[in-house]
């Protein structure tokens, strides 16, 4: 057992030799890997980012409720003590029929026939109304539809608005723009299996003599095979580092801007930081696409080289 | 050792190497392939390795039969013999001893143990402390012994050597073919193809003769053959 790992940590290290005594061809195969690693790194850290957006979105979708119009001062009353009570709702602010209409001449001020028409009706036609702020574990869209649903069942109450635009397109968007990542990840995986593949392939018809004296001398496939898939997983392990070198830069660059965005929209917006696990997982994918990469140029090219 | 009944080989370009060709070498046996260049020589050996598969007839090496060998036991069966190419075969841009280890290397042999084993071998062929030359750096006597280093350090049963002493001079030769006698006296089986009629006269060996493919001789040489060496080119 100790020699299979001796003899697999000499492969590990004759193949970090030899890329280090080509280090002009090492170095722009790593920097390929790695940025071909980096943009999809790059969508999923966006996304996490934007999902993290959606869920802490502090201007909270607001519901209005509008009581019957003839419903009395009292009732009106009721009703808003009840709402207030609501464990599922943290504010709630009563808006009479006046402040209403103060508001809405304020709103349209530059209207001129909006104010002409207010002024024929002669009396305020708006009802009283109630605006709630759910809370935080509310806040999702399918809660919130609960609770518009709960809150129309009310006596007393005209009818519920709810508006859920912002959320369902921002996560409708959202949805999209995963789906491409997903599909623009799977395409560049590809990509990075080609690149490493073919510099595989070089390495092995680079390699030719030694491969097929090693193979007059009695190496098995296995061990003729060997060094080029240390290549492949190195390669990858190697990228991997590098792009997510690249990835911490570049998540730091934005930092700054998006928080000052995030200030002016007043939301609490935060670059996703990348968790350890989510390094490793990086790490995993970087090696194994490396790894499998070489499998398969291995598997193409190295029957192909017998000795003569 | 080696035993070869009606082998035929003929390669795609359609030149037929070897026609009926039927010999019994035994174990611990040493022998010479005579014969010119183009005879069939290299065929032979490449067959006995397995480089080659032949068109028809039997080949037997250490008592596995070739034609039904899979080829996840082709390593083991080179691993048993231990080559001497006429164009040495080695690897230019490693050392001396990481020529020679090979061997070794691919059947996972502990360092420490390959290293006594490469000093033996070196020092065996009289090139001692010559273990991180670069082979470019060595003369052409030598660059064959790195070879033949290099195929007896597995102690192999079978050596086979194709023109081992194709471009040296006389006294070099003699020393290198007293190298092969050693290992026979104990107990490799040792087949040299050679078209140096003074090795094959001087040790009186069996020697094995082809001629366009076919083996014309078989026993100790008795009268040297003419026009050997006149028609060199004939049939490459």
């Amino acid at each position: 057992m100790s020699a299979y790992f001796s003899r697999h940590l000499q492969v590990l290290f004759s193949t970090l030799g030899s890329m280090r005594r080509t280090p002009m061809a090492t170095i722009n195969t790593l920097l390929v890997i790695a940025i071909t690693l980096l943009l999809p790194s790059l969508l999923y850290v966006t996304l996490k980012s934007a999902q993290s957006l959606s869920s802490n979105w502090q201007g909270r979708p607001q519901i209005s409720i509008f009581l019957q119009k003839n419903s009395s001062d009292s009732t009106a009353q009721l009703i808003f003590e009840e709402i207030q009570l609501h464990p599922s709702i943290e504010l709630a602010e009563f808006i009479t029929p006046d402040q209403a209409l103060a508001e809405y001449r304020l709103l349209s001020d530059n209207n001129a026939s909006l104010q002409q028409e207010l002024a024929f009706l002669g009396e305020n036609p708006l009802p009283a109304s109630i605006v709630v702020m759910p809370d935080r574990a509310s806040a999702k869209p399918e809660k919130l539809l609960a609770l518009k649903e709960e809150l129309s069942t009310f006596d007393g109450i005209e009818s519920v608005r709810l508006d859920l635009d912002w959320t369902e397109r921002f996560n409708a968007m959202l949805q999209v723009f995963s789906r491409v990542s997903v599909l623009l990840s799977a395409l560049l995986g590809l990509g990075l299996v080609l690149i490493v593949g073919n510099t595989i392939k070089l390495l092995i018809f680079n390699r030719r003599d030694e491969i097929e004296i090693t193979k007059l001398v009695g190496g098995t496939d296995t061990f003729v095979r060997r060094p080029f898939l240390y290549y492949g997983a190195l390669f990858g392990f190697l990228g991997a580092c590098i792009s997510l070198g690249f990835l911490l830069l570049a998540a730091n660059l934005v930092e700054e801007p998006v928080s000052k965005l995030a200030e002016l929209y007043k939301v609490n917006a935060l670059v996703h930081q990348v968790s350890p696990l989510e390094i490793i997982a990086v790490l995993l994918i970087g090696t194994l696409l490396g790894w499998l990469a070489a499998r398969w140029s291995v598997a193409m090219h190295l029957r192909e080289i017998q000795p003569r | 050792m080696i035993k070869l009944s009606h082998v035929n080989k003929r390669y795609p370009n359609g030149h037929e190497a070897l026609k009926d060709v039927s010999f019994d070498l035994a174990s611990g046996e040493m022998a010479f392939l005579a014969g010119h260049s183009g005879a069939g020589k290299s065929t032979l050996f490449k067959l006995i390795t397995r480089i080659e598969k032949p068109t028809s007839g039997q080949i037997i090496v250490d008592s596995q039969n070739l034609s039904r060998l899979k080829p996840s036991k082709v390593p083991a069966l080179r691993r048993e013999i231990g080559v001497i190419f006429q164009d040495h075969k080695l690897l230019f841009d490693r050392s001396v001893f990481d020529n020679v280890a090979l061997p070794l290397i691919v059947i996972g042999m502990p360092h420490d143990e390959i290293k006594k084993r490469v000093r033996a071998a070196l020092g065996k062929v009289g090139l001692a402390g010559k273990e991180k030359q670069l082979p470019i750096t060595l003369s052409g006597g030598e660059q064959q012994r790195v070879g033949i280093a290099r195929a007896v350090i597995n102690r192999p049963n079978i050596l086979l050597a194709d023109e081992p002493t194709g471009n040296l001079d006389e006294s070099l030769s003699n020393e290198i073919i007293d190298i092969f006698s050693d290992f026979n006296r104990v107990g490799v089986t040792v087949l040299i193809a050679t078209h140096d009629l003074r090795q094959v006269e001087r040790l009186g060996k069996r020697t094995l003769q082809l001629h366009d493919g076919e083996l014309v001789h078989d026993g100790e040489l008795v009268d040297t053959p003419k026009n050997d060496s006149s028609n060199e080119e004939a049939s490459l």
